[in-house]
């Protein structure tokens, strides 16, 4: 009877258009998410073609991967006027774990702060902070990192020179590299993301539910432990659970430490571990012990995203309250207040900018060779963006799978988002799952089960091959990755579609692809437009399978791929300075984009959340 | 135009049945509403008849036609949606002519017809507005027109005069009245409001949990409920519960210290002594002297009243009851002070319990 009706429901339900968006969205999903990762966590679990976990028990009783006494590093460690903050060495696993984890503490802690700061007070400035802020979104690859060392160096670095050398505030030079050095990069790229989270939660809370709890007598920090901090709190996990999952995955951090520094504790983490796998895969085999580290990985990132998916969606309240004033509570506190407020937001986003400032000044003059301050301006570096053939051809590279990757994500995204927004069909909450668990997909973990999906059977010799050519699993990779977020945007549009305005159209005789191009596509242009030029700007700065599947052939290297190798081999002179022209053209385009999708489409694009 | 069938329409949502064996026969050319408390399932049954929901059960028929697998858009229906649902991206023109683009009617008729549509509901020379630029009471208008530019065969109307205010909602209510009249159109109407249905209808079926409780007149319903939900859904007025002492043609039932005598609410309603009755009396039956015909007296005591206009609403203690009643506007009515109404057989209906 059951069967009966869901097959009768299925009759009805599918016409042409929604057969045509189902396939596309699941044929997607399976050849390029589904069966890769299934490979790649089966094959873990194989030895010599028998079940085993000897791999996962061969990692987890190695000192090299787990360890419970520090094998190496140091931390607050002085030695001739220098401290040394690189933190301990337990083992690659847990070294992971445990930068992910401080990464995740650090940024919520500034985030909270942030946000509270900017959604609660009034000061001078706002909204320069407001924009300021949000500098460290703009992706600078491997670049950030090395800017960071370079300026911590003990010898030489800008800021030794100006905390000890000028201003005397301190009595040995910081020598901040290895799990610390990542740890301070990562936190200062990802705290946006808490912060606007946290944000967009605080600006949706009805004021009169603090104002209420006030006339109650509440005050202060009470007022802020009993209401508001449980009111944002979805919007804090969601935010902190993709600082983990990017941490975890980083591999910009790691290889521009190892670039500027050549310390060897920089190395000792998963996602570095597993890219260096793939120097050895042009052999054409990666290790099982290899694919068992990303297992690990994948699973803690997956759980991890759906149980917080989950509490968010069961604790994202609803505001009950209709009319009434509905703008956030802005106090303006004291003089002296607002002042402490001001330092502290200067120190926060000038320590945070640094790499986009140190990235523009590597790029714009001779800051790589010239030691403590640049001395000369000059263009010959963002020249070469045009007249190194080597690296227009990235560019032209990075441009191509971008735009590729971009029709694909809008077709695949809107077919999804249509799907799950509007029928009733058996299996659309599956789709739903499917096409955000993408965002906690590590891609170095995806980058592993396309090589051994794609470059093995029936793929082995076609043009998704990697071994072959790695350009068209590129854009099918970048597709994957980025497709939550044009998904995304297209739901966004197509809530503010009532469903009646489609249902009015079917009343008058219109059938359902005649409403949907006349009624939803237009509806919804704006967000696909937004959708787009995001699914774009995040395809060019994508990292985790650029340099590794695009390692795989020279002439099809990617930017991000081009930049992570001059940092890591820094050597030629001036090779450093190229990397940060083709992060000064990266930034461009996100600002563009921003620019566009801001003003333009007039969209708040709240692009990073569960 | 056309006639509808609802043949053990049933339509549940998880738990809750939003149609609960609805059968139902809407007559060519008739003004028929559903009413009922938010949430009984009238819109779901309105739905169903669009094609827009799949019953779980039964059968819908147009006329002869079994229509009930009929997508919506082969239904030839005109749904006025209660938030209107125009589409923001078109201009009123555009979205009035939307139906006849889809038949594909050619250009020139298409202009003549919107234009006829637009001037039938009054808005001629605002099709180049877009919908944002109206009122609510035109943006409503629009998309009545909307409909009716495609000569539905039935007209839906989805609480349309909801979102409209206390004065707009009348002068609203006469127009559609007006006009569904004047084209003879089978319309099928939706409201919670019983005064609203009142006015508009020729029959108003009554709904609760999903169930048809009643379907009749509205005079019909007002004065000869079918039970006890439809009693006190409908108007104002007292309850009052007792036992039958006496049946035959006039009745006699007893509810505490009070002896009434009446009529059962429907011919077919059978009573034995002994067994529980409820008795309706509306506010407005009560006089303060004697009628002609047999009568019903009581005496009690004003408890409270408020003058309001063409009467003054009286709460009086009757021997421990508390009935409304209205009472002439220059009746003295001091709490506190001792009056004697009377009430007719006639308008003492009956009951029976449970």
């Amino acid at each position: 009877m059951d069967l009966r009706k869901t097959f009768s429901t299925l009759r009805r339900e599918l016409d042409s258009m929604t057969v045509i968006q189902s396939l596309v969205a699941y044929s997607i999903l399976l050849v390029f998410l589904i069966t890769p990762i299934a490979l790649m966590i089966s094959q873990a679990f194989l030895l010599r073609g028998q079940f085993s976990l000897s791999w996962f028990m061969n990692l987890l009783s190695s000192p090299e991967y787990v360890s419970f006494t520090p094998r190496g590093g140091r931390l607050f460690y002085v030695r001739r006027g220098v401290m040394y903050l690189w933190g301990y060495d337990y083992g690659i696993l847990l070294n992971s774990l445990i930068v992910a984890f401080m990464v995740t503490i650090f940024c919520s802690i500034i985030g909270v702060v942030a946000a509270m700061l900017m959604g609660r007070y009034r000061f001078p400035g706002k909204g320069l902070f407001r924009v300021l802020l949000l500098v460290p979104l703009l992706a600078t690859p491997f670049v950030n990192a090395y800017v960071i060392g370079k300026l911590f160096n003990p010898r030489g670095g800008l800021i030794n020179y100006i905390l000890v050398d000028l201003l005397h505030l301190l009595p040995w030079r910081l020598d901040i590299d290895g799990l610390v050095g990542v740890t301070l990069a990562q936190t200062l790229s990802y705290y946006p993301i808490v912060f606007l989270n946290v944000l967009a939660s605080l600006n949706n809370i009805d004021p009169s539910v603090e104002e209420q709890a006030e006339n109650l007598g509440a005050k202060g920090f009470r007022l802020f432990r009993t209401v508001t901090f449980p009111l944002f709190r979805p919007g804090l996990a969601a935010g902190a659970i993709i600082v983990f999952i990017f941490s975890l995955e980083d591999l910009g951090a790691p290889i521009g430490f190892t670039g500027a520094r050549a310390n060897p504790l920089s190395r000792k983490l998963v996602s570095y571990q597993i890219y260096s796998s793939f120097a050895e895969a042009l052999t054409g085999s990666i290790s099982p012990k290899i694919l068992a580290l990303a297992v690990i990985i994948l699973v803690l990132a997956v759980v991890g995203f759906l149980a917080i998916r989950r509490y968010v969606n069961l604790r994202t309240y609803a505001m009950l309250s209709k009319g009434g004033r509905w703008s956030p509570r802005l106090r303006t506190p004291s003089l002296a207040t607002r002042i402490i407020i001001i330092i502290f937001l200067v120190f926060l986003v000038t320590l945070a900018s640094m790499p986009q400032i140190g990235t523009v000044l590597l790029a714009t003059t001779n800051w790589a060779i010239s030691g403590t301050l640049p001395t000369k301006v000059t263009g010959e570096y963002l020249a070469t963006l045009i007249t190194n053939p080597d690296v227009t051809r990235a560019i032209m590279n990075s441009l191509i799978y971008s735009g590729f990757a971009m029709v694909i994500m809008v077709l695949v995204g809107a077919s999804i988002a249509y799907i799950v927004s509007r029928k009733n069909l058996p299996g659309s909450s599956v789709l739903d799952v499917l096409a955000t668990i993408p965002v906690a997909v590590p891609g170095i973990a995806l980058a592993v089960g396309y090589f051994m999906f794609f470059s093995s059977g029936v793929f082995r010799g076609s043009l998704l091959d990697p071994l072959l050519d790695p350009a068209l699993l590129l854009v099918f990779a970048y597709s994957i990755r980025r497709l939550p977020f044009t998904t995304r945007a297209v739901s966004a549009g197509l809530q503010q579609v009532d469903k009646s305005l489609e249902e009015s159209s079917m009343n008058l005789g219109a059938n359902r692809p005649t409403t949907f191009y006349k009624i939803v596509l237009p509806l919804i242009s704006g967000h696909i437009l937004g959708g787009s030029i995001l699914s774009f700007v995040y395809s060019m700065s994508e990292v985790s399978t650029s340099v590794t599947l695009g390692a795989l052939r020279e002439d099809r290297v990617p930017i991000t791929f081009f930049i992570s190798q001059i940092i890591y081999g820094a050597a030629a002179v001036g090779a450093v300075s190229i990397g940060a022209s083709l992060c000064v053209l990266l930034m461009a385009v996100q600002i563009t984009a921003m620019a566009i999708s801001n003003y333009i489409l007039k969209q708040k694009v709240a692009f990073l959340g569960v | 135009m056309v006639e509808v069938v609802l043949k053990g329409v049933t339509k549940r949502f998880g738990d809750v049945v939003a149609a609960g064996d609805v059968n139902l026969k809407i007559e060519d050319g008739e003004f028929f509403t559903l009413l009922g408390p938010s949430g009984c399932g009238k819109t779901t049954t309105m739905r169903i008849v669009a094609g827009l929901e799949h019953p779980d059960e039964g059968r819908v028929f147009f006329g002869d036609k079994d229509v009930t697998d009929l997508p919506p858009y082969r239904r030839n229906t005109g749904m006025v949606f209660q938030n209107y649902a125009l589409w923001p991206h078109m201009k009123v023109y555009e979205n009035v002519a939307y139906g006849l683009k889809v038949r594909k009617v050619p250009n020139e008729e298409v202009k003549d017809q919107v234009h006829d549509a637009l001037e039938l509901v009054k808005l001629g020379g605002l099709g180049d507005r877009f919908p944002n630029q109206l009122s609510g009471g035109q943006q409503q208008r629009v998309a009545l027109a909307r409909v009716l530019v495609i000569n539905p065969d039935l007209l839906l109307l989805d609480e349309p005069l909801s979102n409209l205010d206390a004065k707009l909602r009348v002068e609203m209510r006469e127009e559609i009245k007006d006009l569904q009249r004047k084209l003879g159109i089978t319309t099928i109407y939706v409201t919670h409001d019983q005064e609203e249905a009142m006015v508009i209808s020729d029959r108003i079926a009554i709904q609760n949990f999903g169930v048809i409780r009643q379907v009749g007149s509205p005079l019909e319903i007002y004065r000869r409920p079918n039970n006890l939900f439809i009693a006190a859904f409908i108007g104002r007025g007292t309850l009052l519960h007792g036992r039958v002492e006496a049946t035959g043609e006039l009745m006699r039932v007893r509810a505490g210290e009070l002896t009434l005598q009446g009529y059962p609410s429907k011919p077919d309603m059978s009573f034995e002594p002994g067994y529980g009755a409820a008795c309706v009396l509306r506010p407005e039956s009560f006089k303060v002297k004697p009628p002609d015909e047999p009568y019903n007296a009581l005496e009690g005591v004003i408890e409270w009243g408020a003058f309001v206009g063409s009467h003054t609403e009286v709460r009086m203690d009757v021997k421990g009851h508390k009935l409304i009643v209205d009472v002439p506007p220059d009746e003295d009515c001091t709490v506190g002070r001792s009056l004697r109404i009377y009430v007719s057989h006639d308008d003492t209906i009956f009951l029976p319990m449970g």
